[in-house]
């Protein structure tokens, strides 16, 4: 892992080196002036009024597939946790998502369970279980596993996954469980459009703060660390592998969440959920929008399913080879997605901790 | 007995198409660090050449025969333009080389269409020994799979070549201090490495029928057969491959296709956590 960082790393400055520079220069001189200066919250909060509104402007069909977004940003938060804030290459993180798919669409054929409450809940805890498994397997142990490991390891977990669910028959086999009932609260039943659209929308709220939280603790300064240099974590006396072994079940639980959304949105699973095709999915999403920022994340997911959704009517088969070379062009050019430019380096790995905060917020007040 | 020996056959032949690919993958990762996510795609590129061959009305083989050649070339710019970026960082190479095979895959898709070809094979008919008939093209395969890699063998221990890729692999710089160009050596590295994937893809095509995901079905596989046989020299993927393939064709004969496909991948993943050197460790030839 420090490897590739370093790799990213001498990648940034030929090609934002100018930018940072200003951009640190500036905020060293004005140190007083800085919050007003902050770009992440306005990126936020721009994403936020646009996507509250967007209903009321899209037609019902958009709504529906507004809501698809939503509920893939929310895988793609989960994914950006692992790799953008701790360095762990999941190439399967559809397993979760997928398994969770599957086991609510089960307790909804088989034991008639579609109450929120319940199936939600279950699908977190799904996609948790699997986490700490997997995650447990490949990251814990006596040697540390070396990254290519654990990125081939996850990748083969979920092709593995795929081909079980294509071959079990109590699965539905090629086809998947289809037409799952709708989720429901009480006597009134979740179906597509905008109440499911504010529905996803407000988990999405609810778990980007959550995360936003725990990427700005001290737990998530350590991860941060382990990305840098997981080395020198280690020899601070940090147990390295439980911390990646935790946050992979906390990405686990979100993809698991993000999964029962999506089955019971789409009203079926099939095998591709927990497949290698969505597992790359969600990465190119996170790559697209920017790891390490969680609102690069779900601008990644929404950018490329948008211009997916708009360029599949006409250029259904040039737009996968399109999508390959901007890939490529933001690997080469932009490692660290679309976001970086608008981003500065050093608000993207911000700040840490209660104190930090505390002593914002003092600033805050003490000025008006 | 005839059903054993069919049986054994047809392990045999899935096992050497599975060295066959891994080959490739195993040299490019073992020499250069380098997991390359794109080797599905150049199989399949391998692949759509022979048919393009045998769908301009020339003879199969020369499509076979080319395969290497163009899929090589194809691999030496590739390397010379994109790889060489991403020597540093084993992951990014990763993504990159992703990138790079959804490129390729898309393409051969938009030109074949969502269709499954077939290619016929060359040596067609059947060899038959006693009451048994065996397919003559799958034996040729595991001929020219035993060739091609005793050829490798030699190349890489015996060759001034050989020799050269060996040095800039285990210490560029020295390799540099001593008069030889890396950057070209990378770059013949890849270039051969693609051109095994690329004859990989002609000599299955005619088994396995073209379509555009043929490439990715192997990608994990190769993969796996990589890491269980051991990173660092050419005969341990090669040994993983073995394994791996003999294991994939051998085990559905015992237990249901369904929990042996599985079964095989498991198994590697836990064999792989508990070794990670893998079966051969070390480096070298």
């Amino acid at each position: 892992m420090p490897k590739s960082m370093g790799a990213v790393k001498q990648v940034i400055p030929a090609n934002t080196g100018g930018e940072a520079d200003v951009a640190m220069a500036e905020h060293g001189s004005a140190k007083q002036a800085a919050p007003g200066r902050k770009v992440l919250p306005i990126v936020e909060g721009v994403v936020l009024v646009a996507a509250l509104v967007a209903p009321l402007l899209l037609q019902d069909y958009l709504t529906v597939f507004a809501t698809r977004v939503i509920i893939l940003a929310l895988f793609a938060l989960s994914f950006d946790l692992v790799w953008g804030y701790a360095g762990i290459m999941s190439f399967g993180q559809a397993l979760f998502f997928g398994s969770a798919g599957y086991g609510v669409a089960l307790l909804a054929r088989d034991l008639d369970i579609t109450n929120i409450f319940l199936v939600l809940p279950a699908g977190t805890l799904i996609g948790l279980t699997f986490a700490l498994l997997l995650g447990g397997f490949l990251l814990l142990g006596r040697h540390p596993s070396s990254v290519i490991f654990v990125s081939l390891g996850t990748l083969t977990g979920s092709y593995a996954a795929d081909r079980l669910a294509r071959g079990w028959y109590y699965l539905g086999g090629q086809n998947g469980i289809p037409s799952i009932s709708s989720m429901t609260l009480g006597t009134y039943e979740f179906s597509e459009g905008p109440p499911f659209y504010y529905l996803v929308l407000g988990i999405l709220i609810v778990v980007y703060l959550l995360c936003r939280f725990l990427v700005r603790s001290q737990f998530g300064l350590a991860l941060a660390g382990l990305r840098e240099n997981e080395q020198r974590i280690a020899f601070f006396g940090y147990k390295a592998q439980h911390l990646k072994a935790i946050i992979f079940a906390i990405g686990g639980a979100v993809a698991g969440l993000a999964g029962s959304l999506y089955a019971f949105h789409e009203g079926f699973v099939w095998p591709n959920m927990v497949g290698v095709v969505v597992s790359t999915q969600v990465v190119l999403y996170v790559l697209f929008g920017g790891s390490g920022t969680l609102i690069g994340a779900v601008i990644g997911a929404v950018i490329v399913e948008g211009v997916s959704f708009w360029l599949s009517d006409n250029y259904r088969e040039v737009w996968p080879i399109i999508l390959g070379v901007l890939l490529l062009l933001v690997i080469l050019f932009r490692p660290l997605g679309l976001i970086s430019f608008v981003l500065g380096e050093r608000e993207r790995v911000g700040s840490f901790g209660g104190k930090s905060r505390a002593t914002g917020k003092e600033k805050r007040n003490a000025a008006p | 007995m005839a059903n054993a020996f069919v049986a054994a056959f047809e392990i045999l032949s899935f096992g050497a198409i599975i060295v066959l690919i891994v080959l490739g993958l195993g040299i490019i990762a073992s020499m250069m660090g380098i997991f390359n996510f794109a080797q599905g795609e150049f199989v399949l590129l391998g692949a759509y050449i022979t048919y393009l061959a045998y769908a301009k009305g020339l003879p199969i083989w020369t499509g076979m025969v080319a395969a290497p050649f163009v899929v090589g070339a194809l691999g030496f710019m590739l390397e010379a333009l994109i790889i060489r970026r991403f020597y540093a960082a084993p992951i990014v190479a990763m993504l990159g080389t992703y990138a790079l095979g959804l490129i390729i895959r898309e393409s051969v898709r938009g030109l074949i269409g969502g269709f499954y070809l077939t290619v016929p094979e060359p040596i067609g008919g059947s060899i038959d020994i006693g009451a048994m008939h065996i397919s003559a093209w799958r034996f040729t395969i595991i001929v020219i799979t035993a060739l091609v890699m005793v050829c490798c063998y030699l190349l890489l221990s015996r060759t001034n070549f050989g020799l050269r890729m060996r040095a800039t692999l285990e210490n560029p710089s020295l390799a540099r201090a001593s008069g030889i160009s890396t950057p070209l050596m990378y770059g013949a590295t890849f270039a051969f490495g693609s051109a095994l994937a690329g004859l990989a893809g002609a000599l299955i095509v005619p088994v396995f029928s073209l379509y555009a995901d043929l490439g990715l079905r192997f990608l994990i596989q190769g993969f796996v057969a990589v890491m269980v046989g051991g990173v660092g020299s050419f005969i341990g993927p090669v040994a993983g491959a073995g394994v791996i393939g003999t294991l994939s064709a051998a085990l559905p004969w015992v237990m249901a296709p369904v929990v042996a496909d599985v079964l095989v991948f498991v198994l590697a993943i836990v064999f792989i956590k508990f070794r990670p050197q893998g079966l051969i460790a070390g480096k070298g030839v």
